[in-house]
């Protein structure tokens, strides 16, 4: 951890989006903070429909019509092309500001889906092209080369060639590797994934993953990942934000959320990740399925499905819990009068071996 | 689990599936494939999207006609023309389990209707309350509740819409269940409620799966044992333990090798091993099936075994 002054880019406070649907209000986020500094990665991580994306949205101003901002600000910090630094507040400024200013040109965004994501009418070279014509106002000779360079930066042979084909001539993972080339061709400040490779094979996973690594090592760019794999997290991220049902239950460095998880949803995701190592014969299971955040419940929302729930989650929501500068957990059991709850054995048990298995190969280097 | 004495519920031989798309090119989607699945255990299929796993599995089920090769699924030929009674056994002993769980229901009928549907066809009931019955016993089996029975697909989240897919199958009481990337479309805590609940099943009723997935960890979980497909080729096969233990084949290394680990110390440090096939000079064409040890084969020329061996 460089701790060296670190220069914030993102600083994300008490978000609060509600969504308007024929059913009624959807409370979708519900007091989100997060912070990002020049350089780190944050993973969010979550269930489906726990708020991770939606938080990720707001801050490229793309949230849906029906959504409504109650509360919150997201501030971003970047320099102007002289160098001297500015902060603006992305909710106050309306969309037109942020198409124009933000999105593409300072922070990007990496998607799912890459054959979605891509235009099947347009080609390769012109969609890479496309920003720095826009944004840059670039001449297009100059706009070709550095689409050229891209390309290969991101791994894709025969760059030449490829500038003139379709999304729909490559296959899925020449495919993300565009997307990430028409992310970085406007060098952002951030870059933003959601599930960069969920779409994607187990092989070129690990290999899309290593070049986003590589890629922020060499700009020095923040990268958000949104995803729902521990593994994938335990890859790329510094920080790891542990959402559910629209709020950030677990806060802290990778090292603490992996070695030292404090809240019993954390626990149930990491046992629920198939461990290699064991014989186990069952998975562990969190129960139930997430919760429907129409209906809105007084306490902590993961109470019902939580073992270790004690009489007040179902009052009042628990506030974060402070465990160390860094890491943070919204669970009563840290309180300092609640009962003495420990972690399930099967994950202490991982736990400890996974730490010991750290440790060794950290004497080793 | 199963004892590989006993006769194999299932078993493929030299399998092939092309596909013609003109005069001039033919998709070699699986090629001369051979494996065979005991009663009771679970075969997982593994490989990345493009390499034929989903092709074996339509082809057994007869969705596809083999082009070569000898399907036998309990004692009786399946590959060639099938007779109106095999047809009727092969579509109530084999079972399929599908990857989407919205695409593969249809929204406009009843869950009740989804799982009964079969049971219509091949009347397997007496009255109309024997139906019932049936439909709420196997919804029970698979964790829902009875009053499940009167809602429509939409009305469910991912992880129950994926416990009607896997009732649909059950209520025929199948000796062989086809589960195609059934987990994949499914959030980490659901994907392990459904892995636990195939395995309950699985111990309850003696039903055999062919699980086919791209995920390795999910499969080293539910299998007993593994056939590692790339390009059509099934290149390794062997129990989940040997393939785990003692990978040969280069492309099965790197597979493992590119599995995440939950352990950022170790996994920040671990680059995945490359494989190109176009580049790595070998030709599955020409290889012949070897013996390592015990069941565990690996698909390659005599050259290419001695130098992975060492």
């Amino acid at each position: 951890m460089p701790d060296t002054k670190r220069e914030q880019v993102l600083s994300v406070r008490d978000l609060d989006i509600t969504f308007k649907t024929t059913a009624g209000p959807v409370h979708a986020i519900r007091g989100v903070n997060i912070d990002l500094y020049k350089g780190e990665t944050v993973a969010l991580v979550g269930e489906s429909g726990s708020g991770k994306s939606v938080t990720m949205k707001a801050a490229m101003g793309i949230l849906a019509q029906n959504a409504k901002v109650n509360s919150g600000s997201i501030q971003f910090s970047y320099h102007h092309a002289d160098g001297s630094p500015e902060t603006v507040d992305l909710l106050q400024k309306d969309k037109k500001w942020i198409r124009r200013h933000i999105n593409g040109k300072r922070i990007a965004m990496v998607f799912q889906d890459p054959m979605t994501s891509l235009d099947p009418t347009m080609t390769i070279g012109k969609q890479i092209m496309e920003g720095m014509l826009w944004h840059f106002k670039m001449p297009k000779a100059e706009a070709y080369q550095k689409a050229l360079k891209l390309l290969e930066e991101v791994g894709i042979t025969d760059a030449e060639k490829r500038m003139k084909s379709y999304p729909h001539q490559l296959s899925g993972g020449m495919r993300q590797r565009v997307v990430i080339a028409i992310a970085l061709s406007c060098d952002p400040d951030l870059l933003i994934c959601d599930e960069p490779t969920t779409a994607l094979d187990v092989t070129i996973q690990a290999k899309i993953l290593e070049l986003i690594r590589s890629i922020q090592k060499e700009r020095g760019i923040s990268v958000i990942y949104i995803t729902h794999d521990l593994g994938v997290v335990a890859k790329v991220a510094d920080y790891v934000d542990v959402m559910y049902a629209g709020k950030i239950v677990e806060t802290g460095t990778i090292d603490e959320i992996f070695y030292d998880p404090r809240h019993p949803y954390t626990w149930g995701l990491l046992s629920a990740m198939p461990d290699l190592d064991t014989a186990d014969e069952r998975l562990y299971t969190i129960p139930g399925s997430p919760p429907n955040l129409l209906h809105e419940k007084a306490g902590d929302a993961f109470a019902p499905r939580n073992k270790y729930a004690l009489e007040i989650d179902d009052e009042i929501d628990p506030p974060m819990f402070k465990i160390s500068d860094t890491h943070f957990a919204a669970t009563w059991l840290l309180d300092p009068r609640a009962p003495k709850v420990e972690m399930p054995p099967e994950l202490k048990d991982r736990v400890a071996r996974m730490s010991a298995e750290a440790k060794k190969i950290e004497e080793a280097e | 689990m199963a004892a590989q004495s006993a006769t194999p519920l299932l078993k493929v031989e030299g399998l092939k599936q092309y596909f013609k798309v003109n005069k001039n090119f033919t998709v070699k989607a699986v090629d001369d494939v051979s494996f065979e699945i005991y009663p009771g255990e679970t075969y997982g299929l593994v490989g990345e999207s493009g390499s034929g796993k989903s092709t074996i599995g339509r082809s057994i089920i007869r969705l596809y006609d083999p082009t070569a090769g000898k399907i036998t699924f309990d004692g009786q030929d399946i590959s060639g023309r099938l007779s109106h009674a095999q047809n009727n056994t092969l579509r109530t002993q084999m079972q399929m389990i599908f990857q989407d769980p919205m695409a593969s229901l249809n929204p406009r009928k009843k869950v009740e209707d989804i799982i009964g549907e079969g049971l219509d066809i091949h009347h397997m009931y007496k009255t109309q309350d024997e139906r019932r019955e049936k439909v709420e016993k196997i919804l029970e089996k698979v964790g829902l509740a009875p009053e499940h029975a009167e809602r429509y697909p939409h009305q469910f989240s991912g992880g129950q819409r994926q416990r009607v897919g896997i009732a649909r199958a059950l209520i025929m009481n199948p000796k062989l269940i086809i589960a195609d990337e059934c987990i994949s479309a499914l959030d980490v805590s659901i994907q392990a409620q459904v892995v636990n609940l195939m395995k309950d099943i699985q111990q309850e009723t003696g039903t055999a799966y062919l699980f086919i997935a791209h995920d390795l960890s999910m499969v080293k979980y539910i299998s007993d044992r593994i056939g590692v497909l790339h390009l059509g080729h099934l290149l390794e096969t062997g129990t989940t333990e040997e393939i785990f233990a003692d990978p040969i084949h280069p492309y099965t290394r790197s597979l493992l090798s590119a599995i995440p680990l939950p352990n950022p110390v170790v996994e920040k440090r671990r680059v995945a091993e490359t494989y190109d096939y176009a580049t790595s000079g070998i030709d599955y064409s020409k290889g012949t099936s070897h013996l390592v040890s015990g069941s565990h084969y690996v698909k390659c020329t005599d050259e290419e075994f001695a130098k992975w061996c060492k």
